[in-house]
């Protein structure tokens, strides 16, 4: 009992939290028309997306944070010995769905985009939302699998991985064409969250990509987010080679 | 003069508890839910007069670290009065830390980012300790604990008896009056508990400082304090000299006899109100007695009464002995 | 006074020490700098040039992200549970045994470090700032010095507000609950989330008459040159000594209160 009421209690914390992002977002519409030509729903479809991916992801990674501090206090031999592969030991190591509050809002602002966007309902288009959504969990998972990797190495700077997870989360809730020319190389070709909401978004709004990509162009996120999921499995098994042969 | 008085001083714990629910413990953010209390110290009384170095002992949670927090006036009792170098601890907590060393054994109040001279030095501003008493009290601790060796080390890199000797100097850099020492000992080598020892009974000599040391290692007590205090479940059962204690108490010497073979198993037949035959083990008897109503050549000859004694050997009481009856009850409360 | 001088100076040293946290904190504040900026320039698009929007050309709006991001460590807008992480460990009772004012000890020593992330990452974030965008800047040398006069008071604004939301945990141990809640408050009310002027008049009436936007918006504002130097040191003056009064405030019921963990 005791524990399922800090449990709600964490959900509505962290729920208000995100309060103050979707806040802006309506301040932003409350003095400005649009955002790079797009509306208030139409950025809001994005927020909502990216919001979803990335609680799913955090919360499916939990165990990741703890990866470090397990490392300096050793207790990371524990995960090793479990009869699961590695990655999967740390990863069920620690359960929390205090990303549940994000999760709720997520749909929330999801829904209210819904109301205020023209979207021309199929098939396609719902599993085009279904995948686009499951591709940034993947992507998510794997960025937080970064920060986890760098900690066997060291326990300095890791915090500089924040610039790609939040980062990441972030740039996402945006159309991508607002952005410079190094984020968008950044954002879509090496981490390729472009592919979690912008590229999703322009095939259901029936938008033409300002940036010149062809629409099929959006089927490449997958494949991208693939070989992103592969050489993080690569680093995580350098990093655990690493763990094993030095004992730190 | 008298440095410490206490009267009837008494402390209680609230026991909180959250309140279940989403509502009751979105209200525990703000308050938190009172559940009976605790009462930790249970009004004891004692007076220390200056240049006393008095053990205060008692088993885990006997109320010995709580006496001490209210004695340097972070926490201020439920009922009772205490005066420490004329003032009373928790109205003037500030003003007393000038007079007072405290050294927390499982705590520091060393920085543990800085060297451990910085510290020092931090600590030097903050009890305007002049420079000359400062470098005065640094030296003398280098040489007695060997501070030397790793002046310059921050203190998270210290090992637990290398901090341990920084924080008694730390304790001391203003010449304090009183010196409250909670566990100073723990978890130490033979070697720094040597060194530590030796210290505090130099400091004591040479000073004057009054100091009051709970610890669970009695060779501290037997090496250091002519006077201890025995506390369980927050009373004082015991307050005296150690010798006393040892007499009254522990009255009961052993009587080590060794047989040319097995002794008579009728022995045991010995076992009366003041003489109890402990154990046989093969030619082996151990028998305590009472050193008021018997003598040893007493006991001695009639064992003899129950084999040929080939050798025999005679055992004072030891405290710890004493501390272990008293602690499991054995021994009434009150003296 | 000389011992809070020692403190300061002791803080101010030892953050030099963590010098690959500080590349890296620079990375991320230099990533969200230019991604903000970026998104803030968008809401101008279909604006005509210089225009002004809630008291912000593109420009401005440009100048302010890179100062909150430059502001981010020295101001500290969220997550920092130093005291509440002494009362639960019990560390707290060495420092009540010290004659020193406790509310002092702590503000010494995070004006301490917070000039020492004035110039690690204070400074360097807004030379990264200016080179990748078009800053506005101080139009006179007193606007400078005004600004960075106003510095050290928003860092008194925002400690104390720490100090109080830490002194919390006198009473109670966890600070999970509230703090979501500082995330919320010194977000949006010191104007670090998002201007003050925009959002809508009810609500920023509301936030202008908080403290909290000493922290943030008034040192904008001083650089900006939207409010004068007088009135904007002022206020960030009146607010610290009212803060720092509401501190002593709570540190006195707190004091009588103190629950120590733990033998
Ligand atoms: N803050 C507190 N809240 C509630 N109970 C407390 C608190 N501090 C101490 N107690 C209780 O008071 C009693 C005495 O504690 P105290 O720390 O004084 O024991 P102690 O004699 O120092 O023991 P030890 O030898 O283990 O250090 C214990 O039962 C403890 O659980
Ligand atoms: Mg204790």
């Amino acid at each position: 009992m005791a524990y399922r009421s800090s449990f709600l209690l964490q959900i509505f914390a962290n729920f208000l939290i995100n309060t103050a992002e979707v806040l802006a977002l309506f301040a932003m519409f409350y003095q400005f028309d649009s955002m790079g030509g797009w509306t208030l729903g139409e950025v809001a479809l994005l927020h909502g997306m990216s919001m979803i991916a990335f609680s799913l992801g955090d919360m499916l990674t939990i165990g990741m944070d703890y990866v470090a501090p397990q490392i300096r206090s050793g207790e990371f031999d524990r995960v090793l010995t479990r009869p699961l592969s590695s990655w999967m030991n740390a990863v069920t190591s620690e359960i929390n769905l205090r990303h549940l509050g994000q999760l709720i809002q997520g749909f929330l602002v999801l829904t209210f985009a819904f109301t205020q966007v023209n979207i021309d309902w199929s098939v396609t288009k719902v599993l085009m939302l279904i995948g686009a959504i499951l591709t940034g969990v993947a992507l998510f998972m794997a960025l937080f699998t970064v920060e986890a990797i760098f900690s066997f190495w060291t326990v300095n700077g890791v915090e500089a991985i924040n610039a790609f997870t939040y980062g990441g989360s972030d740039l996402a809730q945006f159309p991508m064409h607002v952005f410079g020319r190094t984020l968008r190389v950044l954002f879509i070709w090496i981490i390729p969250v472009a592919f979690v909401t912008y590229y999703p978004a322009l095939y259901l709004l029936d938008k033409p990509d300002p940036l010149g990509m062809p629409g099929w162009f959006v089927l490449l996120g997958p494949v991208i987010t693939a070989v992103f999921c592969g050489v993080v499995a690569w680093g995580w098994n350098q990093g655990i080679r690493h763990y094993r042969s030095t004992g730190s | 003069m008298t440095m410490i008085s206490v009267r009837d001083l008494r402390k209680t714990f609230p026991i909180k508890k959250h309140a279940g629910g989403f509502v009751g413990s979105l209200a525990s953010l703000f308050r938190s839910e009172y559940e009976g209390e605790f009462e930790a110290v249970k009004g004891i009384s004692f007076n220390i007069e200056r240049g006393e170095m008095v053990g205060y002992i008692g088993p885990n949670g006997a109320g010995k670290s709580t006496t001490i927090k209210m004695l340097t006036g972070i926490l201020v009792p439920t009922s009772g009065e205490a005066t420490v170098a004329g003032m009373v601890p928790w109205e003037t907590r500030k003003q007393l830390a000038l007079k007072i060393g405290v050294v927390f054994g499982q705590r520091t109040q060393l920085w543990w980012d800085l060297a451990l001279i910085e510290s020092l030095e931090l600590l030097k501003y903050m009890y305007r300790v002049p420079d000359d008493r400062f470098q005065h009290n640094l030296n003398t601790a280098t040489e007695l604990l060997g501070l030397e060796e790793f002046l310059r080390t921050p203190v998270r890199q210290l090992s637990l008896g290398q901090r341990m000797r920084g924080d008694l100097t730390a304790a001391l850099l203003h010449d304090p009056e009183i010196l409250y020492l909670d566990e100073p000992t723990i978890g130490l080598d033979i070697v720094a508990k040597a060194a530590i020892r030796d210290f505090l009974s130099e400091l004591n000599r040479a000073r004057q400082t009054t100091v009051l040391l709970t610890t669970h290692d009695l060779d501290d007590i037997e090496q250091l304090c002519p006077r201890i205090m025995v506390i369980d479940h927050g009373d004082v059962m015991y307050d005296g000299g150690l010798s006393d204690l040892k007499q009254r108490w522990g009255g009961r010497r052993q009587l080590i006899v060794d047989f040319a073979s097995e002794p008579d198993v009728a022995i045991s037949e010995l076992t009366n109100g003041n003489l109890e035959v402990i154990s046989i083990d093969g030619p082996r008897a151990t028998i305590a007695f009472d050193r008021d109503s018997l003598s040893a050549p007493e006991v001695l000859s009639r064992a003899g009464a129950y084999g040929d004694i080939r050798d025999m050997s005679l055992q004072e009481p030891d405290i710890e002995d004493v501390i272990k009856r008293m602690y499991a009850g054995k021994i009434p409360a009150g003296v | 006074m000389r011992m809070y001088y020692e403190l300061a100076k002791r803080s101010f040293q030892q953050q030099f020490a963590y010098r690959a946290a500080t590349l890296a904190g620079l990375f991320t504040n230099s990533v969200f700098g230019v991604m903000l900026s970026s998104v803030y320039l968008a809401l101008y698009w279909d604006k005509p040039e210089n225009a002004s929007v809630g008291g912000f050309t593109a420009e401005q709006a440009v100048t302010y992200t890179w100062i909150g991001q430059a502001l981010i460590m020295p101001v500290i807008f969220w997550g920092w549970w130093l005291i509440i992480d002494t009362i639960r460990s019990g560390a707290v009772v060495m420092d009540m045994l010290k004659p020193m004012d406790y509310f002092r000890y702590w503000l010494s020593r995070d004006l301490g470090r917070g000039a020492a992330q004035v110039i690690t990452r204070g400074i360097p974030t807004l030379i990264i700032g200016s080179i990748l965008f078009d800053l506005v800047w101080p139009e006179s040398w007193q606007r400078w010095v005004a600004f960075l006069i106003s510095v050290p008071f928003a860092v008194t604004v925002s400690f104390c507000l720490r100090f109080m939301f830490n002194l919390w945990g006198f009473w109670l141990l966890d600070h999970r609950g509230i703090s979501s809640l500082v995330i919320l408050v010194t977000g949006v009310f010191s104007g670090h989330l998002l201007p003050i002027n925009w959002y809508p008049p009810a609500i920023r009436d509301f936030i202008n008459v908080l403290p909290f936007r000493s922290m943030m918006m008034t040192p904008v504002e001083i650089w900006l040159g939207q409010v004068s130097i007088a009135r904007g040191l002022a206020m960030q003056v009146f607010w610290s000594a009212v803060m720092i009064g509401c501190c002593y405030l709570v540190l006195h019921f707190a004091e009588r209160k103190v629950v120590v963990q733990g033998g």
